[in-house]
């Protein structure tokens, strides 16, 4: 996307690329310095979007879930367990296949959608330390996450839901997982970044954490960070997934008392 | 959370995957449940149930297991016994579509295979595969893991075998010895590895 153009070049993209590095500079001097400012959706800097999730809009799945934060939009279904496909090699312990795709209309680029293998594989990382994959030998539990809308923080979300969805199928497990992410933008650490936010941070941590038995399962990080700032951010996280985690058992148990009464 | 009481009225609060349900030193973890270091936890969604130990036993610990929300379906385990349609015979194997494991019945679709010496015990290499299954018999089977492709079913017992047939007729086929099955509408016999009922 850079839009640097060579002398003498056709270049209509230099002046927008000047727009966009002045829009850029105002954001990050905006998030980097003053720290009192909220961000452009009004949040503080260490306060998560509002969470909005629910078990069950699939019905043919054995489980699913949806989740909503702010403008991100996530479905996940879980199908299985099932026979696995022939061509598979033989194995004592069960399998996880994860996948995750974009719909045509999700990111305000249209048609950018289909398969996002990166995600799908994070995906898989994220969930499989937590699925008790022993419990069904031989075959395949399939997660598929479909992302309405993309409105930032896309991964996190779609673990923590595809974790509630796990759940509501009833695959054994030894705990949730929660998701959460932050992007760094100079001394500041921002939570849960929105597509923009995402667009400019200087670098991004993603954890996914395992709530009650205090274990992560997944750690990204990308871009500059320094050290004292990493163990910062990775506490931030951790507490927001233990919150996270406690809107997912919340969640879980309204439908648990919902179907049995 | 509130997961930490330990009361003994046989619960019914909902936990969920994760949450701790007690120690390891008064309590052992059933269904539903697992135990690691000192910890007993939940696995999946339910309701908690405190079983009393069994009188007599040496353990004197009550069990905690974690019932009621749906579970995924039943998935086939070596050891089970099953249920199963065969689906087609050939000379030196036979398939079965399974249906049920362990009296539950199955919600997705998996595949077994009766090799020629799984067929019975004895007299394994004279077996005539022909002469045992038919397509459509329901047949009552042992389950082992199997290979990549399928899983193994095996018939070499007394009381495994056809426990379901019809005859070419049409007709309900009846046993009347462990090899021999007769249609109740012609009288004519049909060969099969029966199942001692």
């Amino acid at each position: 996307m850079s839009a640097q153009a060579g002398a003498g070049t056709y270049s209509p993209a230099a002046a927008a690329g000047d727009k966009r590095r002045e829009k850029r500079e105002e954001l990050r001097r905006h998030l980097a310095e003053d720290a009192d400012r909220p961000r452009a959706d009004g949040r503080s800097f260490h306060d998560c979007r509002p969470a909005f999730m629910q078990t069950g809009p699939t019905t043919a799945a054995s489980g699913s879930a949806y989740a909503e934060f702010g403008k991100t939009k996530v479905i996940v279904s879980v199908f299985g367990p099932r026979e696995s496909k022939k061509a598979m090699m033989y194995s004592d312990v069960g399998r996880l296949n994860c996948n995750v795709s974009y719909t045509t209309f999700a990111t305000p680029v249209r048609g950018q959608g289909a398969d996002n293998k990166e995600y799908s594989s994070m995906l898989h990382k994220a969930l499989e330390g937590a699925v008790m994959l022993h419990t069904f030998p031989k075959t395949t539990v399939d997660v598929f996450a479909l992302v309405l809308e993309s409105g930032g923080s896309d991964l996190p979300i779609i673990i923590s839901c595809a974790s509630l969805a796990l759940a509501d199928a009833g695959i054994m497990m030894y705990d949730l997982v929660a998701s959460v992410s932050v992007s760094c933008f100079g001394e500041n650490i921002i939570i849960d970044p929105t597509s923009d936010e995402e667009a400019w941070q200087d670098g991004s941590l993603l954890v996914a954490f395992m709530p009650a038995r205090k274990d992560i399962t997944q750690l990204t990080l990308t871009g500059e960070w320094s050290d004292g700032k990493i163990t910062n951010a990775v506490e931030l996280c951790m507490d927001a997934c233990s919150k996270l985690g406690d809107i997912l058992r919340d969640r879980l148990k309204d439908t648990a008392t919902l179907t049995s009464e | 959370m509130a997961a930490t009481a330990m009361d003994h009225d046989g619960g019914g609060d909902v936990v969920t995957p994760g949450e701790l349900l007690g120690n390891s030193l008064t309590l052992v973890a059933g269904r539903g449940a697992y135990a690691e270091g000192r910890s007993v936890r939940a696995s999946v969604t339910g309701h908690r149930r405190i079983v009393p130990p069994a009188p007599g036993s040496d353990d004197q610990r009550s069990t905690v297991e974690v019932v009621g929300h749906k579970a995924h379906g039943a998935v086939p385990q070596p050891g089970s016994v099953v249920i199963a349609r065969v689906t087609k015979v050939m000379a030196r194997m036979a398939n079965a579509d399974i249906m049920c494991v362990d009296s539950k019945a199955i919600k997705e679709k998996f595949t077994g295979l009766i090799r020629q010496q799984d067929v019975r015990a004895t007299e394994i290499d004279k077996v005539d595969m022909y002469q045992s299954y038919r397509p459509g018999d329901i047949v009552r089977a042992v389950l082992s893991l199997g290979d990549a492709r399928a899983y193994y079913l095996s018939t070499a017992k007394n009381e495994l075998g056809v426990v379901s047939a019809q005859s070419i007729a049409g007709g309900t086929l009846v046993p009347i010895s462990w090899t021999e099955m007769q249609c109740d509408l012609t009288g004519q016999i049909e060969l099969r590895k029966v199942a001692k009922s």
